[in-house]
């Protein structure tokens, strides 16, 4: 049955892939992106389809689908996050399991561990690592969808039947609560309660650092929020870092590697996903593609490093004067705004720093195939 | 009434309460007795009021059969005071307080401790996730799971004081139950619970949807400390069944005996489980012996079971406000639950309205009519007596102190309960 239904998710996965990084690392990019992380998926064994059948297949989520197929037509969120299963790569769906099983690989069999036996590996990964990469792509997963619940009161009708909203909503709750306890029952098998609770403290920071992210339709109802580097930063790690780089750590608890390798894994883990999340914030403003509406986060990296330079009188008043006179943005006044100082610069050399961090911690381990395609991907999110 | 029609229901019930008594024989596994030893009894003996078993009209007809049998009779040499108390629904407030009073002292900081559980350095956040916590809760499971431990404990020949890893279930398990809460009425729009706002309705969907989470987390995190792997499986099924059971929600069975069996594997999902397992969990941590946990698995199995029943009869019983919820809820939100299901037994007019999950306008009123001219509430509430006497037959195979006697007088608060 793998074999029967793999070969199209990942080829549809694949064809995603493509025609994203076309836009995402368009010219220069000298390594791109998708290269290095199918390159990176060689690595590790089987293709990287963590979502396990269990759960794809599963009545419950099969009911979902053929829910899901009502909300076609309507705006709620949960129709995109559907269907970014199938085509969109650019949140790396699986990205954080492919980053946990080549770093199982990368730390190599235990040595401390009586009770794990290295027959037991499949392309020098142990099973327990293999479904923790499954459970940490489940988690990832669930919140894509709980973070697409829409609010019902801020809806209007003009924005459609609320109705269907509140099917949406439904349905999102339910399909990431069942992510949610498959993620669950999976960690309660790996018979580690270090693990368990290291990745549950996972979950709640996820939680905390979704908390204040910008619901997707209320981009602006904070723009004077004074949100600084520092704060940028440690709340882009609740949201984005903490998960990977716990689940790095947890992958080297699952081969009882000592203490000294657990802080490196997740050092590489967090750096990594601070990097990748700069890149991204980023892309708006490095690609050169002219023509295309432009289009940002007011709280994306370059923007808070942008308020905290011209401070928040300047920015109020670069805010009031690219508002149009329907009270909408004009985002690429603000978008030159934002050029014309060092907001950009700054972004991009945090982007680096934590590239190196994440070289840098890597290094910790014996050279190996599985270490140089975590320095690949590594070296990728500081190119632009 | 006419004979004819009585006679034609006589048949037509006798078919059906037989292969009801074999789903609930299935469901329960070991409690096979419910058939053998007065179920059946009913009807095999072909005489007396008892003969229409499960779905006599008057449950006063049905207890004089549960009366003769051997299980009555052990019952009441166990304990003198279960005459009163399983028969006749009359109690001082004196007894229904009991249970709640031996758990007190092991209670009295349980919703502090909740709340140092949940850790966050946001203020908002932490006011949405100690919402519920404010001990106005009845904290129900806990209560449950502080007497178990106790009745255990003694049972494996220690104090009853309860270990570490036991308190700490016992918040575990009002958590856990808590996020579910929260989660459920987004899923339901409900706007009103324990008789205020839900969290929804002040912070809106997106984050109630978070703070479940966040308690979930926090739950799982203080599950994990306890530092024993198998209480971690144990409490983890708990968390898929409510999920499995919400998804079981969603659709109807058209077969009639589906749907009855549909219905209680869906309540063990959303309530039994938790308290079943939770249960299961604090015999783990005292005792090594798989029958012990079973009997603690299947007490709190057939007791949640029973609550659930009394909890969807309470639904068309109790006049609005007083569960802090609207009544005739289940109907208006598509739900087909024990009395519904019994009536459309009587009154097959309402199989068209289950399919269609009551949406047609009237249904709900309709519907509402119909299970209160049947007997669909008192044959709920005879099914949850039943589970109840089944709890009473697990927990009685532990060795005799005031907590097991406890857990025993807490299944007729179960099946008395008004709100």
């Amino acid at each position: 049955m793998r074999s029967a239904v793999w070969p199209r998710l990942s080829c549809m996965g694949w064809l995603g892939r493509g025609q994203r990084s076309l836009s995402l690392f368009s010219s220069t990019a000298p390594s791109n992106w998708s290269k290095v992380v199918s390159d990176a998926e060689k690595i590790v064994g089987y293709p990287t389809s963590f979502m396990s059948l269990r759960c794809l297949l599963s009545d419950e989520l099969s009911n979902v689908a053929m829910h899901v197929r009502k909300l076609v037509g309507t705006k709620h969120p949960l129709l995109n996050t559907a269907r970014g299963f199938v085509y969109d790569s650019r949140n790396n769906l699986q990205m954080r399991g492919l980053v946990v099983l080549l770093m199982s690989k990368a730390a190599g069999p235990s040595h401390a561990a009586s009770d794990l036996l290295a027959q037991d590996m499949v392309s020098g990964i142990y099973p327990s690592q293999r479904n923790l990469a499954e459970i940490t792509e489940l988690i990832h997963t669930a919140f894509l969808v709980h973070r697409g619940i829409v609010d019902l009161k801020e809806w209007t009708n003009s924005d459609g039947p609320l109705k269907d909203m509140q099917f949406g909503n439904k349905m999102a709750v339910l399909s990431g609560d069942f992510l949610l306890a498959n993620a669950c029952t999976g960690l309660a098998q790996l018979n580690n309660t270090k693990v368990v609770e290291l990745i549950s403290s996972a979950i709640g920071d996820l939680v905390q650092g979704i908390y204040h992210e910008n619901a997707p339709n209320v981009e602006e109802s904070s723009p004077t929020d004074g949100l600084n580097v520092a704060a940028w930063e440690e709340q882009t790690f609740l949201s984005h870092g903490a998960l990977l780089a716990k689940s790095c750590q947890a992958a080297m608890e699952l081969a009882k590697h000592d203490k000294e390798a657990q802080k490196q894994a997740y050092k590489y883990g967090k750096h990594l996903s601070l990097g990748h999340k700069l890149n991204s914030d980023l892309q708006p403003f490095v690609k050169s593609g002219v023509g295309e509406p432009v289009s940002f986060s007011l709280n994306a990296a370059p923007v808070v490093f942008h308020r905290q330079m011209v401070g928040q009188d300047k920015w109020c008043q670069q805010l009031q004067q690219a508002r149009t006179f329907r009270n909408q943005l004009d985002y690429s006044k603000l978008w030159a705004a934002v050029k014309s100082e060092k907001g950009v610069s700054s972004a991009v050399d945090l982007c680096c720093y934590h590239g190196n961090k994440a070289l840098e911690a890597i290094q910790a381990f014996p050279s190996s195939e599985a270490r140089s395609a975590l320095e690949n991907i590594a070296s990728a999110v500081t190119k632009f | 009434m006419a004979v004819p029609w009585r006679q034609c229901r006589r048949l037509s019930a006798n078919h059906t309460s037989t292969s009801l008594l074999e789903t609930v024989c299935h469901l329960s596994g070991r409690t096979a007795f419910l058939s053998s030893a007065s179920w059946r009894r009913g009807p095999g003996s072909g005489s007396g009021p008892g003969h229409r078993g499960l779905l006599s009209a008057q449950p006063s007809h049905v207890t004089p059969t549960y009366n003769s049998s051997l299980t009555r009779h052990k019952f009441r040499l166990l304990f003198p005071t279960l005459q009163s108390c399983c028969c006749r629904r009359i109690h001082s407030d004196v007894k229904l307080k009991d249970p709640f009073a031996l758990a007190q002292k092991d209670l009295n900081h349980l919703y502090d401790d909740i709340k140092k559980e949940l850790f966050v350095s946001k203020a908002e956040l932490k006011s949405l996730c100690d919402y519920y916590f404010d001990g106005k809760g009845k904290a129900f499971r806990p209560m449950i799971v502080v007497l178990m431990s106790r009745a255990l404990n003694i049972h494996s020949n220690r104090d009853g004081d309860l270990l570490p890893g036991q308190r700490s279930i016992a918040m575990i398990s009002e958590m856990i139950h808590t996020a579910s809460l929260v989660h459920d009425d987004v899923i339901d729009g409900s706007d009103k619970r324990r008789g205020k706002s839900t969290i929804n309705e002040v912070w809106g969907e997106r984050k109630a949807i978070l703070a479940g989470d966040f308690i979930l987390s926090a739950a799982s995190m203080a599950l994990a400390r306890i530092g024993n792997t198998t209480v971690v499986s144990v409490l983890s099924q708990v968390i898929e069944d409510l999920v499995r059971g919400e998804f079981m929600q969603l659709g109807s069975k058209e077969n009639e005996n589906e749907r009855f069996k549909h219905y209680l594997e869906k309540t063990f999902k959303k309530t039994a489980s938790l308290i079943a397992n939770s249960c299961k969990a604090v015999s783990i941590l005292v005792s090594s012996d798989p029958e012990v946990h079973e009997i603690a698995f299947q007490y709190g199995r057939n007791v949640g079971i029973a609550f659930q029943l009394v909890d969807d009869v309470l639904d068309f019983t109790s006049c609005a406000n007083h569960l802090g919820k609207p009544s005739a809820a289940d109907l208006r939100l598509g739900l087909a639950t024990g009395p519904v299901l019994f009536a459309c037994q009587q009154f097959p007019e309402l199989h068209a309205m289950i399919m269609r999950r009551f949406s047609s306008k009237g249904d709900v009123d309709r519907a509402w009519q119909y299970v209160q001219q049947s007997d669909g509430v008192e044959q709920t509430t005879y099914l949850a007596r039943r589970y109840c006497q089944e709890a009473i037959r697990q927990i009685s195979l532990l060795r005799p102190s005031a907590e097991r006697d406890a857990l025993i007088r807490l299944t007729e608060m179960v099946l008395s309960r008004d709100k």
